[in-house]
């Protein structure tokens, strides 16, 4: 086994089990930090398999913006523990069993289908090449994608803004209470906050 | 001389399986959001080592792709929970039935 | 056949006096209703002109040999082939110029006795119908042409007895025809289907000829006959469908003159000759029909005995006169169940018209009243009125008497002395009721006579409504004269083989003429002399009296059976059928679907995490099929 290869291990049982540990915290600062950590072995494991500028992205865009906006959303609203089971019976037992399921058939089929063996040589495609690539190859989706940020960034501006007083928009008046867990003090705090 | 490539995608399978069980079992909107971030990561950690398996940078790209998806549907995801919070004080997802 | 001019002219003939009276009917219901005086020149115009082809007609075909058809395809399919058109033989030469003769009258007639009804210009308008489906009828060349113009003379029938609907009486009355005559048209429907279906041929020629019969079992000939029968059962109102008639009263009078006395009661009659040759080839139906000819026309007699409502007693008169036609054809005189259709569509409409002069002049129906106040008095109506009687009652010389004696010199032909003997009892019972009223009519008691206004100057006929009762009594009076051309005229048209009466001695003449008297010299007794309590013999037998005013309970058995099979049985079956069946098996697979949706929906909570789930489940399956 190479230098390479111990890494590889190493870093995928990290990650393995960051998100593990994440994905069982009640406390969702908690899991996010966690889940940070996976991401930036994530990050090492695309750098192993040589795409430095995805390695990157992946720490500025993934563990930076979109943990840190998790964070922000986690922290600016202050959930109480709800006291329940972590796991709920009814959806852990056949989440599990399907999980298992869905593991095994992968694993055999990973196994089991020729030429999946070989081991990966180290290889590395600079920031120069892949750019050169993408935008040689795949300039119209670059195109689509940032509409699409666009489109979200707008979205996620109205619907931020929708619903609070004094902010003028066709959205429609304070929405009737929903039947079930209506929370009359979250809604005054949402309204004072402001 | 990494790995095999197979080994890699057990690896990104148990992560993906392990965000398909933080989605499904997790009783809190934003664990949801999570877990389908994680399964955008092992999604991603295959793109690129299939990528390097095959020598071809498309998996590369599609990496960008997935990372600019992710960010937008975390963006409105987000927002859209903040929003549904707002209106019922709450993050279970047991409370948004009304399509019942 | 057509081609010649003679035959071209036929043609147009036809078609002019079938067509006129439709487009009359349409113009006059559509556009002209709001002129009463346009629609009746127009109604009359084109009754005017079926009139003068009818003559026509019957003028250029005095000495015709073979039946003259024009058809054309109506129905045709591969082994389905019915024709439409017209057929013209003697008989029916004879019936449109009675019809249209009469129609010519009593809408000229009509003009007195409607004038002011708001309701004028539709009467004229459904007269023309009327006048149109007739001589359709009278003319159809196919066995299913004629049932159209059999149901639309019904639909006429059934118009103008709830003429004036504003009366409840009058709207159930025209109901009451209307279903009881489909009651019979139903059966003729069903046997005209089965006709066709076994022979492939509904042209009344070919039925005529009996070729296509040739081959067909004698109970199904027999079965078809009565089936058919029944249709005219319910147009000639005959036993059981009799009661019918008598209601139809509560039309206009000249309704009742044309319709439901001279022609389209008659249409059964004309039916029953007009397959005459198919109905003789069954003999068990033949004496069925003897004996429903025969079982109507003592019925309706008896009830002519004891009614107070002078048109009621025309009505029961028509029937138990329908009734000796029938019997007539059934005994197989044809010609004699002719003559006597053609004299008694003139002797009837007389009556009939002249009845109406009375009611329309005193407003009553009543026989008694009417004669307290005085309708002898009137001239005109009451001499052709007795003119009328006297025929309707066989009196010599008047047509009456020899229509009578044909179906009497019929009647004596058969083995049987039975029919003879109820025949005769009919003549006499006949003379009987219709003296009593003609002497209640004459002769009012004294006592009730002083009551009355005597100041008034005798009333006066208007012309209009004079005119036609002078033209049909002249006729009344001299028709009989042409028996022996008349029977010329129809016998030579006759398919060879065909009984046509036997000749017999001359009593049974003479005992019909003798017991005709009796029953005059009885009403004389009993009405006429001075003195006379003006009470029938049977009003001295309360039994028998309302057993004869209540129709011989007809018409209470109809109710009850009505309620018992309609109302309690069918109808309740129907109402269980409904409500367990039908709605039960509805509401059972509407609450099943709910039952079925209220436990699948337990698997739909909404929670986007058992989606989630679900949506894994499927994958997972999924990769294991395509794996494996």
């Amino acid at each position: 086994m190479t230098l390479y290869g111990i890494f590889f291990y190493l870093i995928s049982a990290v990650v393995i089990a960051a998100t593990a540990v994440a994905v069982t915290r009640e406390n969702l600062l908690h899991a996010v930090v966690y889940l940070i950590i996976s991401f930036f072995g994530t990050a090492m494991l695309f750098y192993l398999f040589g795409a430095p500028l995805l390695a990157a992205l992946e720490v500025i865009i993934y563990a930076g913006a979109i943990m840190v906006l998790f964070l922000f959303v986690v922290m600016m609203i202050s959930s109480r523990p709800s006291g329940e089971a972590l796991f709920p019976p009814r959806q852990f037992l056949p989440a599990v069993f399907f999980c298992l399921l869905y593991l095994l058939v992968a694993a055999a089929m990973a196994v089991q289908t020729p030429g999946l063996n070989a081991p990966l040589q180290t290889l590395t495609a600079s920031p120069r090449l892949f750019a050169t690539y993408v935008f040689k190859y795949h300039w119209f989706s670059i195109e689509v994608i940032s509409m699409l940020l666009l489109v979200a960034a707008i979205g996620a501006l109205n619907l931020g803004t929708a619903g609070r007083p004094g902010v003028k928009k066709d959205v429609p008046e304070q929405p009737e209470k929903p039947p079930t867990g209506s929370n009359p003090g979250a809604q005054v705090s949402g309204r004072t906050e402001d | 001389m990494i790995a095999p490539f197979s080994h890699v995608l057990i690896v990104a399978g148990i992560l993906f399986a392990l965000g398909a069980f933080c989605a499904v079992v997790r009783r809190n909107l934003i664990m949801i959001v999570l877990g389908i971030e994680i399964m955008l990561n092992a999604a991603s950690i295959v793109f690129v080592a299939a990528s390097l398996h095959l020598n071809n940078l498309d998996g590369q790209s599609f990496v960008l792709f997935i990372l600019a998806v992710a960010a937008t549907e975390v963006s409105v995801g987000l927002a859209i929970i903040v929003y549904a919070f707002r209106r019922t004080g709450s993050f279970d997802p047991r409370n948004f039935n009304l399509l019942r | 056949m057509p081609g010649s001019p003679s035959h071209t002219l036929d043609l147009a003939a036809m078609i002019a006096a079938t067509m006129l009276p439709l487009a009359s009917c349409l113009v006059i219901l559509i556009a002209a209703r709001s002129r009463p005086r346009l629609c009746a020149a127009l109604s009359i115009g084109s009754a005017t002109i079926a009139l003068v082809c009818s003559i026509a007609l019957m003028a250029l075909n005095s000495k015709m040999g073979a039946p003259i058809q024009f058809t054309t395809d109506f129905i045709a399919s591969s082994g389905l082939n019915i024709g439409f058109g017209f057929l013209l033989d003697r008989l029916n030469l004879l019936m449109i110029v009675v019809v249209s003769s009469i129609c010519f009258l009593v809408q000229v007639y009509s003009l007195g006795y409607m004038a002011g009804d708001s309701g004028f210009s539709r009467y004229y308008g459904f007269m023309s119908l009327f006048t149109w489906a007739m001589m359709s009828l009278s003319l159809s060349a196919s066995l299913l042409q004629l049932y159209f113009f059999w149901e639309l003379v019904g639909l006429s029938s059934y118009l103008l007895i709830g003429f004036w609907y504003e009366k409840f009486s009058a709207t159930q009355a025209g109901k009451k025809a209307f279903i009881m005559t489909r009651a019979g048209d139903t059966a003729f429907f069903i046997g005209i289907l089965v006709l066709f279906l076994h022979t492939g041929d509904l042209s009344i020629a070919n039925l005529g000829s009996r070729a296509p019969l040739a081959h067909l079992s004698p109970s199904f000939l027999t079965l078809c006959a009565l089936l058919i029968f029944g249709g005219i059962v319910g147009k000639s109102a005959q036993f059981p469908l009799l009661t019918w008639l008598p209601d139809a009263m509560e039309g206009p009078t000249p309704v009742s003159a044309l319709l439901h006395s001279a022609t389209m009661v008659a249409a059964g009659v004309y039916l029953f000759a007009r397959l005459f040759p198919f109905f003789s080839l069954s003999a068990v139906a033949m004496s069925v029909f003897l004996a429903i000819g025969t079982i109507s026309m003592l019925l309706a007699s008896t009830m002519a005995m004891v009614s107070r409502d002078i048109k009621k007693v025309w009505a029961y008169s028509t029937i138990s006169q329908l009734g000796f036609m029938i019997m007539a054809l059934a005994a197989g005189g044809y010609f004699a169940g002719i003559f006597h259709l053609t004299t008694h569509a003139g002797f009837k409409a007389l009556l009939f018209l002249c009845s109406g002069v009375f009611i329309h002049h005193f407003e009553t129906n009543d026989v008694y009243e009417l004669s307290r106040r005085g309708a002898r008095r009137m001239l005109i109506p009451m001499v052709s009125m007795v003119l009328g009687a006297a025929a309707l009652s066989g009196i010599p010389p008047l047509s009456g008497y020899f229509s009578k004696e044909a179906v009497m010199g019929s009647l004596a032909g058969l083995a049987d002395p039975v029919w003879l003997a109820a025949g005769l009892t009919g003549v006499f019972l006949t003379a009987y009721y219709t003296f009593r009223l003609i002497f209640i009519l004459l002769f009012p008691r004294k006592s009730e006579v002083s009551s009355a206004p005597s100041h008034e100057s005798a009333p006066h006929t208007a012309p209009a409504m004079a005119l036609p009762l002078i033209i049909l009594a002249t006729v009344t009076a001299v028709l009989g004269f042409f028996e022996t051309p008349l029977k010329h005229f129809l016998e030579n048209g006759m398919i060879p083989g065909i009984v046509t009466g036997v000749r017999v001695g001359a009593w049974p003449h003479m005992a019909a003429l003798a017991l005709a008297l009796a029953g005059v010299a009885l009403a004389w007794t009993e009405f006429g002399r001075k003195g006379a309590e003006q009470i029938g013999f049977i009003d001295r037998i309360p039994v028998l009296y309302r057993l004869f005013s209540e129709r011989w309970y007809i018409d209470r058995f109809y109710a009850l059976l009505v309620d018992l099979v309609v109302d309690r049985g069918l109808s309740r079956l129907c109402n269980l059928n409904d409500r367990k069946v039908i709605d039960g098996g509805i509401e059972g697979v509407c609450g099943a679907t709910v039952e079925s949706g209220k436990v699948t929906a337990v698997l739909q909570t909404g929670m986007v995490q058992y989606r989630l789930i679900v949506i894994f489940a499927v994958l997972a399956l999924l990769s294991l099929y395509y794996y494996y």
